[in-house]
């Protein structure tokens, strides 16, 4: 029961990051491989923020991510913007150099030493034997808070039905009136700042190193394949399910394996179920009739 | 300018990924199956090749210690196997799906190269690999033999792919890409076709896996990191996706480019600036050569539209358009 636990602290940050990268996969229509990329350095400023600068883990957070969904607003104008029009493979490499150059980044400021939010755990809290931590109960309160924000944000508004309607069919949204430019940005802002959030629960979860972010990216791609890419909660039950999958194989098989079991749930599922957990409908894209 | 041998050591990393780089070409140019797994069949070959050839001393589980001119064709036709493994399950999938499976695949073998260490020593990795004609020629010399080594299986590499994608198989295999109806229609098996070309790319990276060895000389799973994969696509990129000598031209452009950046001398306390240059340098040419030259330096046009007429080529987006049927219609030859 305890690794079901860590299951859903690790599924719940997973959901977090998947549904930004699955945002912009619906509505630009390409993988944004430099999205976990936003991931680690989310990770690597609120460490930052808290530990050099002993700001509160709050603030450096909030912080962290309205400044990263900003710098992702910025940086899909300078990257992806000029070749949208060449289609998604173009934006998908150029989404590759993207990412690479952010580690770059991340390598020269951050330097390649893990480091650590400090004091950050809280205290251990007991229900019925099963041990969780207060930082571990605000992670889940604050995925699941975000999560629904931002449901009620595309039900709720104008700009939240633009952005689906962007995203249904984005030709049809462009003729009716939609203001494509403004939905894409406020996209590209939810999703960096989605990622962003991932990346400090990562890092208050566990240490912040260089390489977060290509550890990441298969796992969100694999979440973000089960969840089926395009309801919510598919990709709210795939996170959660693949975080407890990775934590309650730990139980069986050895943790080292605990990467292979995430892709090779992945790999099956695309041979398997090709049109993710949730969907009737039979994904036409992806398989070879 | 810096001793000649740092350039016999930079032109010999820009043959092996040159080499790489023209036998993905194969498969994601011409057969249009974007493949992300390139580090994990390299993986594969590569492991193959040191466990055959191990000193039985290393204290292996299986090390019978074979002579590499035995080792080097047998890991060449394990890649081979590796990749019809992946092959048939991932070929199933369409383009993003398949990217991602075979990303998956790579790391799957990453990791289980990681866990097995009985058999590969794990992260300890195997230093000191045995290289070809090492006991005659000693020292620094070796370096010049290397670069021989590599620019022959360059050249090998380049007039095998050169044949291939001239081949009615190639042609084939190009049609197909571009339009699957006409290809399907024609009584082609289009994929029974792609698979041999996934195996056949396999095969092609597998034998490139030693040479890529005796110069790195000592194997770790970290060498088979995602990064890999990505310098070669960035090679193929900026040479031009789908043409004969993109891959060539592309890896030494990327290659001799980036080692020559790593020249400059910083101060030891800016380590990390030093670290990040080469992604740095390789994310910013993938980036501007897909903005202000989407074709590469050579474009596959270069390579097989001499029958295209100048008029096609000023209408832009018409021309390739155009192309498709031409490509179809060549295909039946």
């Amino acid at each position: 029961m305890q690794n079901v636990v860590f299951g859903i602290v690790t599924g719940s940050i997973l959901a977090v990051a998947t549904l930004g990268f699955a945002l912009v996969r619906q509505t630009e229509n390409f993988l944004n491989i430099a999205h976990a990329q936003m991931m680690a350095l989310g990770a690597f400023v609120g460490v930052v923020l808290v530990d050099t600068y002993g700001m509160n883990i709050f603030a450096a957070g909030a912080i962290t991510v309205v400044g990263l969904g900003a710098l992702g607003v910025v940086l899909s104008a300078v990257f992806f913007q000029p070749v949208r029009h060449q289609g998604g493979t173009v934006l998908l490499f150029t989404s590759i150099g993207l990412a690479l150059m952010m580690y770059a980044c991340i390598l020269a400021l951050f330097g390649t030493q893990a480091r650590f939010y400090p004091n950050v755990s809280g205290s251990l809290h007991r229900f019925a034997g099963i041990g969780i931590a207060t930082n571990e109960l605000v992670i889940i309160g604050l995925a699941f808070g975000s999560i629904a924000a931002l449901q009620l944000f595309l039900n709720g508004t104008g700009l939240g039905r633009a952005i689906r309607a962007v995203a249904s069919n984005d030709e049809l949204a462009r003729v009716r009136g939609v203001p494509v430019r403004s939905v894409s940005n406020t996209i590209w802002f939810i999703s960096s700042a989605f990622g962003a959030m991932a990346g400090v629960m990562l890092g208050v979860l566990g240490s912040v190193n260089t390489e977060i972010g290509w550890h990441n990216i298969l796992i969100v791609l694999a979440a973000a394949v089960l969840g089926g890419l395009r309801s919510i909660t598919g990709v709210i039950l795939a996170g959660l399910l693949l975080g407890i999958m990775m934590d309650v194989s730990a139980l069986i098989i050895p943790t080292a394996y605990r990467p292979v079991v995430a892709f090779g749930v992945l790999v099956a599922v695309l041979i398997l179920r090709p049109e993710g957990i949730l969907s009737v409908q039979r994904r036409k894209d992806a398989v070879v009739t | 300018m810096t001793n000649p041998i740092f350039w016999v050591g930079v032109l010999t990393l820009a043959a092996i990924y040159a080499s790489l780089a023209m036998a993905l070409n194969v498969e994601s140019g011409w057969g249009g199956m974007w493949d992300l797994g390139i580090a994990g069949l390299l993986a594969a070959g590569s492991y193959c090749y040191v466990i055959l050839t191990a000193d039985p001393d290393l204290g292996m589980r299986f090390a019978p210690g074979l002579s590499m001119w035995v080792a080097w064709p047998l890991s060449a036709l394990f890649t081979g196997l590796v990749a019809f493994a992946i092959g048939a399950p991932a070929l199933r999938l369409r383009r993003e799906y398949f990217l991602i499976t075979t990303l998956a695949f790579a790391e799957i073998i990453r990791q289980l190269v990681v866990i097995q260490a009985d058999f590969t020593r794990g992260t300890l990795g195997i230093p000191n690999i045995n290289r070809p004609f090492d006991s005659f020629v000693t020292g620094r010399d070796y370096n010049y033999v290397l670069l021989v080594i590599a620019a022959l299986a360059a050249a090998v590499m380049y007039l095998v792919t050169r044949q291939i994608g001239s081949s009615p198989f190639g042609r084939t295999l190009r049609a197909a890409r571009d339009n699957e109806a006409v290809a399907l229609a024609l009584g082609k098996r289009v994929n029974r076709m792609r698979i041999q070309t996934f195996v056949l790319a396999g095969i092609l990276i597998g034998a490139t896996a030693p040479v890529y060895l005796f110069y790195i000389r000592a194997i770790s799973p970290q060498l088979f990191a995602p990064g890999i994969t990505f310098t070669v696509w960035t090679a193929l990129v900026i040479g031009g996706l789908g043409s004969i000598r993109g891959g060539l031209a592309g890896a030494f452009v990327l290659i001799v480019f980036t080692e020559a950046v790593g020249l400059i001398e910083v101060d030891p306390a800016h380590i990390n600036i030093l670290v990040a240059i080469e992604p740095m340098l390789v994310g910013l040419l993938l980036v501007l050569v897909l903005r202000f030259r989407p074709d590469g330096l050579f474009s596959e046009r270069d390579s097989f539209g001499s029958r295209r007429t100048q008029a096609e080529r000023a209408s832009g987006r018409a021309a390739t358009a155009s192309s498709r049927p031409t490509a179809a219609a060549q295909a039946s030859d």
